[in-house]
């Protein structure tokens, strides 16, 4: 019985955060003329013709290295900022080292509008060679993903028994070995929800993505408008919501498949106080 | 026994390192930037002037107006959203347990950039081809102004609230799941009931995780930007121009490099200042 | 598998570190996503495979269109060489001025474009692009329900009685290309359910009043029709006038009125398109780009066929409409430039933009050409026409803070419609600002 009610609750509030998501699939699914015709979420005459209109333009714009170059960045934005970020919320969180510099600072980066280190970092990557490269915009995305990536290690390393370390010490081992044998398997939760997370903000990026890149490295964000950007600055709502469907898909896909490894290290038991 | 200071130097050289090479040139070329004159045609040879950017952006009233907008926009939503997800969370946690990928459901809005976000709300919303006034009309005879001045702000929050309360959520039920089941054992052993055990057991255990989750939260909220300037623009008048507008706008449309810049370093020091006051209140939590 | 992932893995490694090839090979970038890109790329086609065998083939990128003369800034000011031309435009060519270079363009550009299009590329006296769409604004309104009212007596009564009302005087209706403000005022109360409960249709007409520099042009047509200009001859700003407050209150009255859409505050040309392709709205005053897809009936059911356009109203001033183009320039720092010239001689030929206009571009031409193709682009005649007898561009809106005045222009103007601020208080700090900005 109150599993049901769980059920109803899960159920409205699905709802209510998918609704745009919802009404896009559905907009992606009615015909230009429809959309402007009939608002309303029964669809008269649903048709593909949007999906089909984006692979049609294939030789004028091709989305899949838009969806690639995004796959990219997201995954090495994230992977950077854990693997700089993890030792550092190790050493912070044991020995209160960097707790008053390196933690407070990197935390407020996320309160910066980035927009501002926009021109130098153009002028740096200009004269480095990395403007318009995945690599140059996966440095950018592991900057903007770090301040959380540090503060979720941070919190969950916290609750790691200090215990547990020394009694490795005992046994002699070093604080390499520590970190990777006890420390990372007990953080897997925190390690999967950051990176879902970094992925997540580094795929819908958009600034740097439209101020790095000109043509080899231009993510999904900035591709998309190519696609549906009418005359006099129009939007083509069918084709647009298309496109937002298809870009939602990899992010979904990464989400679930690491959502599963969280589910899975909880239930495995490997958080245990 | 202890991490050895050469250690704690290897550890954190990385992060320091990138830092340094990433932001420390654009650090100091902008703090350069915010004491000169400079526009995008001397970019590379700024007019120093002093302190006049930091006093002009501190004497605009509009910088304070979005510091305001800025301010009560990421507090309203941010508070909303972690009651929502707390309880979510907690409600849920049964259903989700069995079920893992029904979270991947309600994780879904967050994978979509806030500009397209706001860029499917122009049509939702749309007096005559939107679903909600459609359907407003259909029901109840008249839709309201969405997007007028009057109502903006609660259209805004609404839909940050919406998009972003699954991050919350994510976060809050994986703590929920990590907490010990021994410390619910014996609460329970106390003869502790449902509701002692969640206000004197589970939500203290989960605080540090609950602050933080509202800390991102409000941060995140706090520098808003896409989907705003998606749907309004800066508002009529200017009336929804949140901090990052106004200092997109300084930077790009009034090519005020040097005030942009000095609004952002204002910004930097506020938040290094509000960081240091949590941190002291933390500890004092923790000490009692 | 193995093979796969190992091909993967290289794919990664080449795209990570793909340094950009070197095509001696003139790059230009373009505006995305409209029947500009679309006519850019035939054209750059005909060129490759005609002139640009020798001269030295073109190619083309795009950038976003959300954000892209922030980026086309941030690029030119790093001093790039990703591309050799760029876009620009009338209230941008001043903005951009000095990371681009002055073109000499052949001489036979003047019969193409004429004078006055030439002028909207060209910043103190010099021209900075070649002219390649041209947009102005139409007063866009429904055939079958004015008709209606120019012939249904019961109709005729109540515009009266409507436009005594509100006006304080009694109209009769007009045939809109006869219209003047107050015959647009009148026409759009009349059509409004709130004010006439008879009205077929929701609202009187669609206004623009989204925070938003573009949604600033359209409105200027009220204004200048009134006498009003930015700055006088001797460069002083005198945009708090009376001509100005007219068109800010006409705007105002209407809004209020009921005539606009609820929503008009977040209105830019997406939502105002979506309002009058309804069905719903009688009249919308929007740019020209709009008619084709209003007007066909796959992407607009309920109006398609029954729109007429016709130039704005007319002021005491005159009739008038704000015109700017987009163009084609070159970049001061391009490492390509002969050949780049040679391009952006070879498109401002007759030829050229001729091909430019079969593929969809907007360009404003002599009549000569025009009428060559008018039987694919029957449009274009009206274009060059209304450039020619009302086009305008304000004093100083080519001008290097042009972009930055229409932005404050948005944020006052919209402010005293929207009710947060007073007409004195919004034209006050928009005087001021200007004054700022062209000091």
């Amino acid at each position: 019985m109150s599993m049901l009610f769980r059920w109803l609750i899960f159920g409205f509030a699905a709802l209510l955060f998918n609704f745009p998501l919802l009404s896009t699939l559905l907009t992606s699914l009615k015909s230009e003329g429809e959309i402007v015709s009939n608002p309303s979420i029964i669809i008269q005459s649903p048709t593909l013709a949007n999906y089909v209109k984006i692979f049609e333009m294939a030789d004028r714009v091709d989305i899949l290295p838009f969806l690639w170059n995004s796959l990219v960045i997201s995954a090495l934005g994230a992977f950077f900022a854990l693997l700089l970020a993890f030792p550092a919320a190790y050493v912070i969180v044991r020995t209160g080292f960097g707790r008053n510099w390196l933690l407070p600072f990197v935390l407020n980066l996320r309160a910066l509008p980035l927009i501002i280190f926009a021109i130098p970092l153009y002028m740096m990557f200009q004269a480095v060679g990395l403007l318009d490269t995945l690599l140059g915009l996966a440095l950018i995305m592991c900057i903007i993903n770090l301040p959380l990536t540090l503060a979720l290690l941070s919190s969950t390393l916290r609750n790691i028994p200090e215990e547990l370390d020394d009694a490795a010490r005992i046994d002699g081992a070093s604080t390499l070995s520590i970190i990777l044998r006890i420390i990372l398997p007990l953080s897997v939760a925190a390690i999967a929800s950051s990176s879902v997370l970094g992925f997540v903000y580094a795929w819908n990026e958009f600034l740097f993505g439209l101020m790095l890149t000109t043509k080899s490295a231009t993510p999904i964000t900035v591709g998309a408008s190519f696609f549906f950007s009418a005359s006099g600055g129009g939007v083509k709502w069918g084709v647009a919501s298309a496109v937002i469907m298809l870009s939602l898909l990899p992010p979904l896909i990464v989400g679930l498949l690491f959502y599963r490894s969280i589910g899975s290290s909880l239930t495995g038991g490997a958080v245990k106080g | 026994m202890q991490v050895s200071s050469k250690e704690k130097f290897w550890l954190t050289a990385p992060i320091t390192f990138f830092l340094l090479v990433m932001l420390g040139f654009p650090l100091l070329l902008d703090l350069i930037y915010s004491v000169s004159e400079v526009t995008f045609e001397n970019l590379l040879a700024p007019r120093l002037q002093g302190f006049e950017n930091y006093f002009e952006t501190l004497q605009d009233p509009t910088y304070w107006d979005a510091l305001a907008f800025s301010l009560k926009f990421g507090l309203t939503a941010s508070l909303v959203q972690l009651f929502l997800a707390l309880f979510l969370a907690i409600y849920l946690e049964p259903l989700l347990a069995r079920h893992p990928w029904l979270m991947a459901v309600l994780m879904a809005p967050m994978m979509v950039a806030p500009a397209l976000i706001g860029l499917m709300y122009r049509l939702i919303l749309h007096e005559f081809v939107g679903v909600i006034p459609y359907y407003l009309w259909e029901w109840v005879g008249d839709s309201p102004a969405f997007l007028g001045t009057e109502n903006a702000f609660l259209t805004l929050v609404t839909i940050e609230i919406l998009q972003w309360t699954p991050f919350a959520l994510l976060i809050l039920y994986t703590a929920y799941r990590s907490i010990p089941s021994h410390l619910r054992e014996a609460a329970r052993m106390d003869g502790a009931n449902s509701l002692q055990l969640l206000m004197l057991v589970e939500l203290p255990y989960m605080m540090p995780v609950i602050l933080l989750t509202f800390f991102i939260r409000f941060i995140d909220s706090f520098r808003v930007f896409d989907n705003i300037y998606v749907l309004v623009g800066s508002g009529a008048g200017g009336t929804s121009t949140s901090l990052s507008i106004y200092i997109y706008k300084a930077f790009f449309r009034g090519g005020n490099i040097g005030q942009a810049v000095a609004a952002s370093v204002l910004l930097f020091l506020a938040a290094l200042l509000l960081i240091a006051l949590l941190e002291r209140f933390s500890r004092r939590m923790e000490t009692t | 598998m193995k093979k796969m992932s190992t091909k993967l893995g290289l794919v990664l490694l080449v795209s990570l570190f793909a340094v950009k090839s070197l095509w001696a090979q003139v790059t230009v970038l373009g505006w995305p996503g409209g029947p500009e890109e679309t006519a850019l790329r035939k054209a750059v086609e005909v060129y490759n495979a005609g002139p640009g065998k020798s001269n030295g083939s073109v190619n083309l990128i795009f950038f976003n269109r959300d954000g892209f003369w922030d980026k086309l800034q941030a690029d030119l000011a790093a001093g790039t060489t990703e591309f050799d031309i760029n876009l620009t435009a009338t209230y941008a060519v001043g903005r951009y001025a000095p990371y681009m270079q002055p073109l000499s363009l052949p001489s036979a550009a003047m019969d193409v474009f004429g004078d006055k299009v030439l002028k909207t590329m060209q910043f103190e006296g010099e021209q900075y692009g070649v002219p390649t769409d041209l947009s102005l604004h139409f007063m866009y309104y429904r055939n079958d329900l004015i008709d209606k009212l120019l012939s249904d007596a019961g109709w005729k009564k109540i515009y009266g009685e409507i436009s005594q009302k509100y006006l304080g005087k009694t109209l009769a209706p007009k045939n809109p290309d006869t219209w003047n403000w107050e015959d647009y005022a009148a026409t759009a109360l009349f059509f409004t359910k709130s004010v006439n409960s008879a009205s077929p249709t929701r609202y009187g007409t669609v206004l623009q009043m989204k925070n938003l520099l573009f949604n600033m042009m359209i409105w200027h047509s009220t204004a200048r029709s009134h006498g009003g200009e930015w700055l006088d001859a001797n460069g002083n700003v005198m945009v708090d006038s009376w001509a100005v407050r007219q068109g800010l209150q006409l705007y105002k009255t209407l809004y209020d009125a009921g005539a606009s859409p609820k929503d008009s505050t977040s209105y830019e040309y997406a939502e105002a398109n979506a309002a009058f392709g309804s069905g719903q709205a009688a009249t919308m005053l929007q740019w020209n780009a709009a008619f084709g897809s209003l007007n066909n009936p796959e992407e607009n059911p309920a109006v398609a066929g029954k729109i007429g356009t016709v130039a704005p109203p007319a002021g005491p001033a005159g009739r008038v409409t704000h015109i700017h183009g987009l163009g084609l320039g070159l970049n001061k720092n391009s490492k390509n430039k002969d050949a780049s010239i040679k391009f952006l001689n070879w498109l401002s030929g007759a030829a050229a933009m001729e091909t430019y206009a079969l593929g969809g571009g907007s360009p404003a031409m002599a009549k000569s050409i025009t009428d060559k193709i008018s039987g694919d682009r029957p449009d274009l005649i009206k274009l060059g026409d209304f450039a020619g007898s009302y086009g305008f561009v304000m004093n100083g809106g080519t001008s290097a803070s042009a972009l930055q005045i229409y932005t404050l222009q948005a944020e006052q103007f919209t402010g005293y419609w929207s009710g947060t601020k007073s007409l004195d208080e919004a034209l006050q700090a928009t005087s001021k600002g200007m004054a700022d900005l062209l000091k």
